[in-house]
């Protein structure tokens, strides 16, 4: 095999790649907000009192956090039509990116659930009393006082969550879905072997990029929703 | 039928088999990743000049890019670095010689040394300076202070760290079959193709995965707990 590298390639593939760039956000973006919906049922179900809630949450907790998120798209991918047809309802015709997205969905809610249930714990109880005091409902409490405060101390973790989120989407091309990753691969098998490492380092710079300006956008974030908060780190 | 129980129960041992080389790449990557992860950290403490630069892009790329694509790179650049070291420094080692698992161990020793270098990192800076102050006033060496008193109090502090990572990297191994390397994923993915029952290999494998996170969690819960016993307790 020779030795060559060819660095315009990866300028030349790059807008190739940014074509399917967003399916991806899409995918982000979906398993984001169903997995924050699913989380805060998650943390009610935690914190609640209800005994057997709190056991099935945390075993659901556990086993997402214990099994790798390829065997979950799996799982999803191949169990969830066949566990379906058991109750009469075909679901082969649904596209595919829909699994994925149930999958990052389920996969995201188990460790933002946890970051919402430490947030949670962390804002003073007190603040929670002071708005009984004043008259407010417990949703009342929860929405007005409890809720910013405990997003504020979340959004670093959420942020990193995102991230995280994002680079797991790159596993979708292996259920068929076009995003990023499916775009090099189709590329990859179109080119016969030829600037594959170029091809794979310009798919590595596209997700960094996207990284970064996560990163940006959650520290904009934290600075808009910390306004006047004085804690030990600022 | 919704689920095969059959199928599945006949399979595990096939995906069992599959244990030894997970574990086998994680527990290579973890101790290969603390070595690269303090190198790393001592760059950036000492601010080496190009280095520390170096070491700063190193972990920014490799936390900001998915491990699997770190894969696919290094699947297609280690044929060609070995090619260049054998031509360049005329070491006997060419591309067809590289097993599949090398492919496997760089990428993953790569990936775990960005994460343990900031592990590291956190976990150095946690222990007071004081302690590297009275090591120099009985006369140690900075490298003796280091191993003798900085880095036991370090390790303390960055075992759970170094837990979670590990059992990132044993769910990490599941993408080590696009590399050809047979492991827990591979059995499962060859158990389904084979029988046609893909939901009920998977299902094992999840479970096979889980139970190593579990046995993993527990064996690093009692390493954090014996490691910890020198601290007194406070009052």
């Amino acid at each position: 095999m020779g030795i060559t590298f060819n660095p315009e390639y990866i300028v030349k593939v790059f807008p190739k790649l940014l074509e399917a760039l967003p399916l991806t956000l899409l995918i982000v973006i979906l398993s984001l907000a169903f997995g924050l919906l699913l989380a805060l049922l998650l943390t009610a179900a935690k914190l609640g009192s209800s005994r057997i809630l709190r056991i099935l949450a945390t075993w659901y907790i556990s086993f997402i956090r214990g099994t790798p998120p390829l065997v979950q798209l799996f799982l999803v991918f191949y169990g969830l039509p066949q566990v379906l047809k058991g109750i009469g309802i075909d679901i082969n015709s649904w596209d595919k990116v829909v699994f994925a997205i149930i999958t990052f969905s389920l996969n995201g809610a188990a460790f933002l659930s946890e970051i919402m249930r430490s947030a949670y714990q962390a804002v003073d109880r007190g603040q929670q009393e002071a708005a009984f005091s004043v008259g407010m409902t417990p949703f009342q409490a929860f929405r007005r006082v409890m809720l910013p405060q405990a997003f504020a101390i979340a959004l670093p973790n959420l942020g990193n969550s995102a991230i995280s989120l994002l680079k797991e989407t790159s596993l979708a091309f292996t259920i068929g879905v076009v995003d990023v990753m499916g775009r090099a691969q189709v590329i990859s098998i179109r080119s016969n072997g030829v600037n594959q490492l170029e091809l794979f380092i310009a798919v590595a710079l596209l997700y960094w990029a996207l990284c970064f300006i996560i990163e940006k956008a959650v520290a904009l974030l934290e600075r808009a929703f910390k306004k006047g908060h004085k804690g030990v780190a600022g | 039928m919704v689920f095969d129980m059959e199928f599945a129960l006949k399979s595990l041992p096939k995906i069992i088999a599959g244990i030894p080389m997970s574990l086998l790449i994680s527990v290579f990557a973890i101790l290969a990743g603390l070595v690269i992860g303090f190198l790393v950290t001592l760059c950036r403490m000492y601010k080496v000049p190009v280095l520390n630069r170096l070491a700063i892009i190193y972990v920014s790329f490799i936390r900001g890019t998915p491990l699997l694509v770190q894969i696919y790179v290094i699947y297609y650049a280690l044929p060609m670095v070995a090619d260049w070291a054998g031509m360049k420094l005329g070491l006997p080692i060419s591309s067809a010689d590289l097993p599949p698992l090398a492919f496997a161990l760089t990428a993953f020793t790569i990936y775990s040394g960005a994460y343990l270098s900031e592990t590291i990192r956190a976990a150095l800076s946690a222990v007071d300076p004081g302690q590297m102050e009275a090591g120099y006033s009985v006369g140690l060496t900075t490298w003796q202070t280091f191993r003798r008193i900085v880095i036991p109090q370090a390790f303390v502090v960055a075992l759970p760290s170094i837990g979670n990572n590990f059992l990132g990297l044993i769910k990490g191994t599941s993408l080590a079959f696009t590399v050809m390397v047979i492991e827990v994923m591979s059995n499962a993915k060859i158990a389904a193709a084979d029988g046609y029952r893909y939901m009920e290999s998977y299902v094992d494998a999840a479970i096979v995965y889980w139970l190593l996170c579990i046995v993993f969690e527990r064996l690093f819960a009692w390493l954090e707990k014996r490691s910890g016993r020198y601290r007194s307790k406070s009052a």
